[in-house]
């Protein structure tokens, strides 16, 4: 049974534990017709195209984070449009784990009314499962990142996926010296906008949570002992993960980890879809400070479904002819 | 439309604090929504971004400062209070000649996640610390560890400010703050409530031009005599049956926050259809910071001001309007679907099901007057009230 989440946030290691199939719901390239009835046209459209995808499809429930104003929003929607939901609420400021852990407890006794058990057994092994995937993806990123096979990965089963990425790993060949993009932003859920990239000359980087967002953690050194400490775990796991522009940090992280991604790129793409408040109040700073650093930037503004992938490709082309 | 007397001592209790701002030796730039009492405690001067851009709205120059924002690539889909504010600082001035440089930021996002990202773009312009006060979206229940989660941030803030100003909070001075503040909400929540009588002796837009006081000045003593003053005034007009508008056929309430650069147009829009927009949303907002009368003062700051009108799910903020469609007695809704407030107008198509009076949905955004589309809301309006 799947469970639907938006977010790179959400404890995908809960729901799999409990029996449910954690399944990241991305817009697709079914126009936005139903959805346009629940919420208004300035909302972006990873959440409109989210609530098209959950309108039509089959989903036994789904579980948000207050990431943005407009998730924060979605949950009330989703509910008000007949479906299963469960908020948890992420800290926004980032450091106190003792709290998440709470709503960690809570979620589980929700997952409980969903039909799923959790305990630390099973627990233990969906942790083991997902860090094994994100090393592995990792890894295939090293050699030749591979955004459809990354985004694939989240809408199967954690088992699968392991076994697909290896043998992505054994085919991918390591990618020619070629000058070098970041491209940051929050989701873009079509493979065919990072081919774009690679047909231009460009090799890329990543700082997408439809990219290494999803599996760049640093994890805690501790083991877990009782069904307690892997809540802890999890807490600690996630605050820890690569910073997004939808949380608070000390000393401006998410900043600070942009531009060290940044170090070894040429140039350096905003990726950012339309209504996306969070990146776009970070974009102007952000560009002046890799301006500052000598690296050509631009800014794409998208909208799902992506009509004109040849705009795209114009503006990446111009781009690289000015490197 | 009668104007309130009062609306004239605005004028000068709000330019006092402007002035006042200008002379104060510390001072923290601060969202609307947060704990304000605690700064009023340290002596630390608080200043309104949000009222700020308020005024600049009423004043049609919302436009002309969001543009100082947007050439800084600010995008023009983001917020028009932080446009128009970060676009003030740009600008270095602004209709009142900017605002004072902060000593530090205070951002509490039980209003909004935009705040959060709005002071920090503030906090690397100005390099001064940010404190973000993060308080859970209370979607169904308010639950222990929540509380115990804000509860803790309010004891870190106060370390926090003490630090950066060098002073040290007073508990006796801390109460006596709380009290004044309950009290001034208290009188601001009696002069809406006149606005359930028969005909109604003020409009929303009476409560749009005289909440700043309520938002900027609560903890004080201007804002306790000023909304004694105004509580008054409106008593009078309630026992003299003075009708706020010429003739009130129409009863309506407004739901999210007022389009500052169209009020007049919408005061005489409707007062021309006999409609009387009676009470809104927005203003109504802060009659719920009642901090209580309990021994733990911080505790019972953490519970009001986190569930705050817009930290809650759809299906409370639906409740409350049907109380307050009861208490004014309205015969209708009209929606404000602003572009600049997401968490505001998001869930509105779901919450106008869910009324017990028809609704109206209208499009446009508070401060910036450059995506007011007159015609389309007219087309609208008018509908509406012909079917009332």
């Amino acid at each position: 049974m799947k469970v639907g989440y938006l977010c790179t946030f959400t404890p995908k290691e809960l729901i799999h534990s409990a029996g449910f199939l954690p399944y990241r719901v991305f817009a697709t390239d079914r126009p936005i017709n139903l959805a346009s009835a629940y919420i208004q046209s300035y909302s972006c459209s990873q959440a409109r195209g989210s609530l098209e995808c959950a309108l039509q499809d089959d989903f036994h429930a789904f579980v948000f984070t207050r990431c943005c104003d407009t998730l924060m929003r979605l949950t009330d929607i989703f509910e008000f449009a007949g479906k299963r939901v469960c908020n948890i609420e992420f800290p926004t400021k980032i450091g106190n784990v003792e709290y998440y852990v709470q709503e960690l407890r809570d979620f589980i006794e929700v997952l409980r009314e969903w039909g799923g058990e959790v305990n630390f057994e099973r627990l233990m092994e969906s942790l083991k499962l997902y860090r094994k995937l994100e090393e592995k993806l990792k890894q295939l990123f090293a050699l030749s990142p591979d955004y459809e096979t990354a985004i694939k990965v989240q809408q199967i089963e954690v088992r699968d996926a392991i076994k697909l990425v290896d043998e992505k790993i054994r085919t991918a060949k390591k990618e020619k010296e070629k000058p070098k993009v970041l491209i940051t932003g929050s989701v873009c859920p079509y493979p065919k906008v990072y081919e774009i990239f690679r047909e231009a000359g460009f090799s890329v980087k990543d700082d997408l949570c439809t990219g290494s967002r999803f599996f760049e953690y640093s994890y805690p050194d501790f083991e877990p002992v009782d069904l307690d400490s892997a809540l802890k775990f999890i807490a600690e796991k996630y605050m820890n993960k690569s910073p997004c522009p939808t949380k608070h940090y000390e000393k401006d992280k998410r900043f600070e980890y942009v531009l060290k991604l940044a170090e070894d790129c040429d140039a350096v793409v905003f990726l950012l879809v339309k209504f996306c408040d969070p990146h776009f109040f970070d974009y102007p700073q952000l560009r002046a400070r890799l301006e500052g650093m000598g690296k050509k930037v631009a800014l794409i503004e998208l909208e799902f479904p992506v009509v004109s992938f040849e705009q795209i490709r114009t503006r990446v082309e111009a781009l690289r002819e000015v490197i | 439309m009668k104007r309130l007397r009062i609306s004239e001592k605005m004028r000068e209790l709000m330019t006092g604090y402007y002035m006042a701002g200008m002379q104060a030796e510390c001072n923290a730039w601060i969202t609307s929504g947060a704990p304000v009492e605690l700064l009023h405690a340290l002596d630390v001067y608080p200043v309104y971004p949000e009222n700020h851009g308020a005024l600049i709205g009423a004043t049609k120059l919302g436009g002309y400062y969001c543009e100082f924002a947007e050439k800084n690539g600010f995008s023009r889909d983001l917020c028009s209070y932080a446009r128009c504010d970060i676009g003030c600082v740009f600008a270095g001035t602004s209709p009142i000649g900017g605002l004072p440089k902060p000593t530090f930021l205070f951002a509490c996002n039980n209003i909004c996640n935009t705040v959060v990202k709005w002071y920090e773009v503030l906090s690397r312009i100005f390099k001064v610390p940010l404190f973000v006060l993060d308080m859970p979206f209370i979607r169904k229940e308010l639950k222990d560890c929540h509380l115990r989660y804000v509860e803790e941030q309010l004891y870190d803030f106060i370390s926090f400010a003490e630090r950066v100003t060098d002073r040290k909070l007073d508990d006796a001075k801390l109460r006596d703050v709380v009290l004044k503040s309950m009290e001034s909400v208290e009188l601001y929540s009696e002069c809406l409530r006149t606005a359930a009588n028969k005909p109604s002796p003020m409009t929303c837009f009476d409560a749009f031009v005289n909440m700043a006081p309520i938002v900027c000045l609560r903890g004080t003593d201007h804002a306790v005599s000023f909304y004694k003053e105004m509580k008054q005034e409106l008593d009078e007009r309630v026992k003299e049956g003075v009708s706020a508008i010429e003739r009130e056929e129409i009863r309506l309430l407004w739901d999210n926050i007022p389009v500052w650069y169209r009020l007049k147009w919408f005061g005489e829009f409707f007062e021309k259809r006999n409609a009387c927009l009676v009470a809104d949303t927005y203003t109504n907002a802060w009659s719920g910071f009642k901090v209580s009368r309990g021994e733990d003062v911080l505790s019972g700051m953490a519970e009001v001001y986190t569930v705050s009108y817009l930290n809650i799910g759809m299906e409370m903020t639906a409740e409350i309007i049907n109380k307050l469609i009861d208490l004014y007695d309205v015969d209708g809704v009209v929606m404000h679907s602003n572009r600049s407030c997401k968490p505001y107008s998001f869930g509105q198509y779901e919450i106008q099901k869910k009324l017990s009076v028809p609704s109206v949905i209208i499009e446009a955004d508070m401060v910036d007057e450059r995506v007011f589309s007159e015609a389309q809301v007219v087309t609208r309006l008018e509908a509406f009230l012909e079917m009332l």
